[in-house]
């Protein structure tokens, strides 16, 4: 594994020889934040200020989600007429946030040829809450990570106080495999290995092992705390629709209030939007402020989608999507199929039958 | 003034629904060509079936977004049924498949989550499979009605 601050360097070097060179317009990366345990995502446009780049365990955004917007196909004629051409873009991708522009060139949102990838092998990320909470009555002043990849936090009182990795990394990056980003076009650092590979499925099955009525009551007490915020979707690289079905009020789908059923079915659809697209970046658990834990059901439909379909998001640029794919022979065994036989069979019927057999 | 007139009538619709005995209440979105046809034949042949089911034209199984069944639900059926052409058959040639993954997805996810999972209930019924439909509504119904009223996604104001 390459430190930190190798890959950091080499960052900056990178991103300042594709901006002086007019290989990219714009460079997504991240800076340093005013607090502690986080960065803020920063887009540069000028090689000279490539030094304010950061890398370190507090990268956690995934950078993705700023790329649609940046495509955007002109909503008229009249748009197209003034549109600027699109721009040539540079990003920093962990593992997960590799395989969302993976899946973003996949549904034609972003133009492959318009970005510059730059990987980096990630060692997982920091959870800045539970670092907080690591810290209980402490209040972290600065933070840090040495070379063994241990994290350090100067409190009020100056003390360093170090904190194990595995014990404040994000529950996605615990659950991580594939931290190595999938396609790019420069690859700084790494590489790294995947720790577990069953860690998700051994958790989704944890929570399958409780009767149903358990499950629901688990559910609904997580998802109670939700105050419709929709900062999960905001977050989300993979919710760029321009009009949200949450937005739509004509019919309105999806209630907007915070009553535990509309809540409910706000929860259960935007888990199916995300079902074969989502890179379990953990993207929308970070966002949620009432810390509900969001990759309970987008997790379940991730190991739902490799069971039953062999397919994983974010994998190849060249693959179809998920739900915009079928095939003849797909699996049906959660169809209802009548208790007996039909009672009045005419021979219209069997004829169809004897059809179908064949 | 107008919308108390209206709540009062609701609550008395309401009291007075609660007074009979449950009967379950099934919405089935049908395909337009092929199991809504179905449903037709099955009336037209005077096969007898339960008449709790309240049925929903759509142009294809794969118009239907999930949104509209949890809708439903929500809305208080006591579940939703969905039909459409056989695989192969599908008006739109492959509608059907597509909407095949996607309730495949929404039932495990339904499950997983607790809820039974005859809530949602998903089949194929062709234009001449009148009997097929009858006896596909009357398993559904059976079996809602041993569930009883659907009480987790339905919407309590």
């Amino acid at each position: 594994m390459t430190a930190s601050h190798e890959i950091e360097n080499r960052l900056r070097a990178t991103a300042e020889k594709l901006l002086r060179e007019k290989k990219v317009d714009l460079f997504l990366g991240y800076e340093k934040a005013s607090l502690p345990f986080r960065t803020t995502p920063l887009l540069l446009t000028a090689a000279e200020e490539a030094g304010r780049l950061v890398w370190n365990s507090f990268c956690t955004v995934n950078l993705a989600v700023y790329l649609p917007r940046l495509f955007k196909a002109p909503a008229d004629a009249r748009e197209a007429k003034s549109a600027t051409p699109p721009p040539k873009v540079g990003i920093v991708l962990k593992g997960c946030d590799a395989r969302s522009v993976v899946a973003l060139i996949q549904e034609r949102q972003v133009p492959r040829e318009n970005l510059v990838l730059v990987g980096i092998g990630c060692p997982g990320v920091v959870d800045a809450q539970k670092a907080e909470k690591t810290l209980g009555e402490h209040e972290a002043l600065g933070a840090g990570e040495d070379a063994q990849g241990s994290i350090r936090a100067v409190v009020e009182d100056g003390t360093e106080i170090t904190l194990y990795r595995q014990e404040v990394l994000a529950d996605a990056c615990l659950e991580c495999r594939s931290p190595m980003p999938a396609i790019c076009d420069l690859v700084l650092g790494g590489p790294v290995e995947a720790k577990e590979t069953d860690a998700a499925r051994r958790r989704a099955a944890e929570f399958e092992s409780k009767p149903p009525d358990a499950r629901w009551a688990r559910f609904q007490e997580m998802i109670s705390k939700c105050i419709r915020c929709n900062a999960c979707r905001q977050a989300c690289p993979m919710c760029y629709c321009k009009e949200c079905l949450l937005d739509q009020t004509r019919p309105r789908l999806i209630g907007a209030g915070t009553d535990i059923s509309d809540v409910t079915i706000y929860h259960l659809v935007r888990a199916l939007h995300t079902a074969g697209r989502c890179t379990e970046c953990g993207a929308c658990v970070r966002a949620c402020p009432m810390g509900i834990d969001t990759r309970l059901l987008t997790r379940k439909l991730s190991l739902e989608a490799e069971d039953l379909y062999g397919y994983r998001a974010g994998q190849s640029a060249d693959a179809i999507p998920l739900l915009s794919a079928f095939a003849m022979d797909d699996p049906q065994d959660f169809l209802t199929e009548p208790s007996h036989l039909p009672a009045a069979s005419s021979s219209a019927q069997e004829a169809e039958q004897a059809r179908r057999a064949k | 003034m107008q919308f108390e007139g209206i709540m009062n009538q609701t609550q008395s619709v309401q009291q007075a629904a609660s007074k009979q005995a449950w009967e379950p209440k099934i919405v089935a979105f049908l395909c337009n060509w092929c199991s809504y046809a179905g449903a037709d034949l099955a009336g037209v042949s005077r096969i007898q079936y339960p008449c709790n089911v309240r049925v929903i034209r759509v142009p294809c199984s794969g118009r239907i977004n999930p949104a509209f069944l949890l809708r439903a639900l929500q809305n208080g059926a006591d579940a939703v049924l969905v039909s459409g052409c056989h695989p192969g058959d599908c008006h739109y040639i492959s509608g059907n498949l597509v909407a095949r993954r996607k309730f495949a997805l929404l039932k495990a996810l339904l499950q997983y989550v607790g809820i039974e999972p005859e809530r949602v209930q998903f089949t194929w019924v062709s234009a001449s499979e009148g009997g097929r439909f009858a006896a596909i509504i009357e398993k559904v119904v059976e079996q809602v009605r041993k569930l009883g009223p659907n009480g987790r996604l339905a919407k309590r104001l």
